[in-house]
């Protein structure tokens, strides 16, 4: 994918650059918010990462100066650490997601493939499906080969979420703010528990597993 | 202290400006309006003269008539009054007017085209005349315009006098008043210069009394730095915790590190070992910060309406099934209709699952652990109770404190931050948060203010 990054800080570019292309993306670096500004007129990407604090512009009002030219490329936001505000005020200006310095970059790798590959509007989709494994959206049923699945509403939108998502890693982090509405890590492993137990409905009575732990970054739901 | 003497002085300079301006303007309105009311009076009484010199005639005829004009001209103050009686030839019967030059009209008439028996009156300049006949004959009257002349002299007086008098006493009251309000203003500004040189505890002295606008703004600044020295002492304390806390975490990722570096070959281990710590010390950092934050109060602004259930019930949700792989029992109360208010949800969220996480994390298998939302007497109440083996009583105030962890809890892990930052969130929300004994166990409640409106 292509990935504009407006970063001023240098070692913070080169570390997410060097990470991107290891990762075989296309990307292109901006120093200060003018630049980013033209790069992101100019040519397309399929995501855009923003520093909040650029010289020249800064990256809200970057954002939203984009956003105002009618590019509608995906935007994570990245901050320094947590501005109590800033999530919410990138989210107003205009970005997708946003992430808090410092990061590991499993983590802002998993968020872009996340943004980069979000359908565009569809029309509603009232179903799932991986494999053998249906979810009905409309009646929240779950059905694996042909068999009803007893879920729990928490465990049914945890599901949703890994599936719309499959084949691509969801991280901890995404999972608590996408399920649970945390903005906040908690130190219990509330993810993990409730993986375990999705796990035990879905994968444990079957053959193959669908629901894959990634070491060190989250989890893929992939056949 | 000069600059505001400055300011005083133009301040003075701009109020004698103003009152010269608006002495002159009453002064012209002064004038004219007394001009004109009396010349209208001088009119009336022509007039009257002649209503009663017309009766003369008709009664005693025309000898009466003469004698009366002559005795009214002998008893005239300064000739102030003039009359000329003619006949329809222009032959002069009576009166002290001698002779005219020039045209004869209704109106003012310069004194230096008068001729008259005697002198002029001194202040008189000229005249207000009327002629009109009466019976057959031609009446010509006139009064001199010193009456006019002195009111307004009387008036001029008065004002210039008075104005004399309000600018004399205005500069001693201002200049009164100026010392006064200076001498405050010192005060004020003396101890805003000893707070800037740290002295943090410096207030206005008697800056809470009286009710006019310095002691509005000494009480609002006496606030201001009340609000500051508390702002400046949690950052000090800040930095102290970090000092106190940050050092021992960043001292062993320092050694690892420095291993890792001797080695020929990284071992992943060490370096996942690594990144945990860096973790762990980005995660307290981040926890001070966002207390720091929440103390500082710029959150409020998001606040919105929020139902206490709905996050109860979410945070039971997240950490129900962690507690049944501890072998505890976590369960939920909420309340029979919503239980709204303004509030930063994110955070209650996080002050919810803080209490709960720390109950978690603080009991043995078998304790039943409870959050509840309720109302009592219509404010908002969440309380979070276990059963398990409860909280000294020396360790309650405590617990509250960064950084503070109980003897037993050193090593379940934790940063010590937690309760500190659910204090914070309560206090942003305007509600206190107290512990108890539940005997077994331990109980937060959190009561929230009543003010808050169902939305």
């Amino acid at each position: 994918m292509r990935v504009l990054i407006v970063e001023d800080d240098q070692e913070t570019a080169d570390y997410i650059c060097t990470g991107l292309a290891e990762l075989g993306h296309v990307f292109e670096h901006a120093a200060d918010g003018k630049t980013g500004f033209l790069s992101a007129l100019d040519s397309e990407f399929d995501v855009m990462i923003i520093d909040r604090m650029l010289p020249g512009l800064n990256g809200l009002s970057l954002v939203k100066s984009i956003r105002g030219e009618g590019v509608g490329t995906p935007v994570l936001f990245l901050s320094a650490m947590d501005g109590i505000n800033d999530r919410v005020d990138g989210l107003e200006a205009g970005a997708d997601d946003y992430l808090v310095k410092p990061f590991a970059f499993s983590e802002l790798s998993a968020r872009l493939t996340a943004l980069a590959r979000r359908p565009p509007m569809q029309t509603e989709e009232t179903r799932l499906q991986l494999a053998d494994l249906e979810v009905d959206l409309i009646r929240h049923l779950v059905t694996r080969a042909g068999g009803a699945i007893q879920v729990q509403p928490r465990e049914f939108r945890l599901l949703v979420y890994l599936m719309r998502n499959a084949d691509r890693v969801v991280t901890r982090t995404m999972l608590l703010e996408g399920v649970w509405d945390f903005h906040f890590d908690p130190r219990t492993n509330v993810v993990e528990s409730h993986i375990s137990r999705l796990r035990n409905k879905v994968d444990k009575p079957f053959d193959r597993p669908l629901i894959h732990t990634v070491r060190g970054a989250g989890y893929s739901m992939h056949v | 202290m000069f600059k505001l003497g400055r300011m005083s002085r133009r301040l003075s300079l701009q109020f004698a400006f103003l009152y010269s301006l608006l002495s002159a303007l009453v002064f012209v309105g002064a004038y004219w309006f007394t001009n004109y009311e009396v010349r209208d009076w001088l009119h009336d009484q022509m007039d009257s003269d002649r209503g009663n010199l017309s009766e003369v005639l008709r009664e005693e005829g025309v000898d009466a008539l003469a004698l009366s004009i002559d005795v009214l001209t002998r008893v005239n103050f300064e000739n102030a009054r003039i009359f000329q009686l003619a006949d329809a030839d222009g032959r002069v019967l009576a009166g002290n007017i001698r002779r005219v030059t020039g045209r004869i009209e209704n109106g003012y008439f310069p004194v230096e085209n008068l001729e008259i028996d005697g002198e002029h009156g001194d202040e008189i300049s000229g005249y207000w005349i009327t002629s009109g006949p009466i019976g057959p004959y031609v009446l010509l009257q006139g009064t001199g315009n010193h009456v006019i002349a002195e009111v307004l002299e009387a008036l001029a007086i008065s004002l210039v006098s008075g104005f004399i008098l309000i600018m004399v006493l205005g500069s001693f009251v201002g200049v009164w008043v100026g010392r006064l309000t200076g001498s405050r203003i010192e005060v004020i500004s003396g101890t805003m210069e000893v707070f800037s040189r740290g002295e943090l505890t410096a207030r206005i002295p008697n800056g809470d009394e009286g009710g006019d606008d310095l002691s509005v703004v000494a009480t609002r600044i006496n606030r201001m730095l009340g609000r500051l020295e508390n702002l400046i002492e949690s950052q000090v304390q800040i930095t102290n915790d970090i000092a106190h806390d940050l050092r021992t975490p960043l001292q062993r990722l320092r050694q690892r590190l420095e291993r890792m570096a001797t080695r020929d070959r990284v071992d992943p281990n060490d370096a996942h070992v690594a990144l945990e710590q860096a973790e762990d010390i980005i995660n307290t950092f981040n926890a001070l910060l966002r207390i720091a934050q929440i103390e500082a109060g710029d959150r409020r602004e998001r606040f919105r309406a929020t139902d206490l259930n709905d996050l109860a019930v979410n945070v039971f949700d997240a950490f129900e099934p962690s507690a049944e792989q501890n072998g505890q029992q976590l369960r939920v109360t909420t309340f029979g209709q919503p239980v709204t208010m303004l509030a930063d949800p994110d955070l209650l969220m996080q002050l919810i699952s803080n209490l709960t996480e720390n109950a978690l994390r603080h009991t043995p298998k078998d304790t039943v652990i409870e959050i509840a939302v309720s109302r009592i007497d219509g404010a908002p109440v969440l309380t979070v109770s276990d059963n398990g083996p409860g909280l000294r009583p020396e360790d309650r105030e405590k617990v509250f404190r960064r950084f503070y962890r109980g003897e037993k809890s050193r090593t379940t892990g934790g940063n010590g931050l937690g309760l500190s930052l659910c204090k914070a969130i309560a206090e942003l929300h305007h509600a206190t948060i107290h512990l108890s004994d539940r005997d077994p166990g331990l109980r937060v409640e959190i009561n929230f203010a009543k003010a808050s409106p169902p939305v």
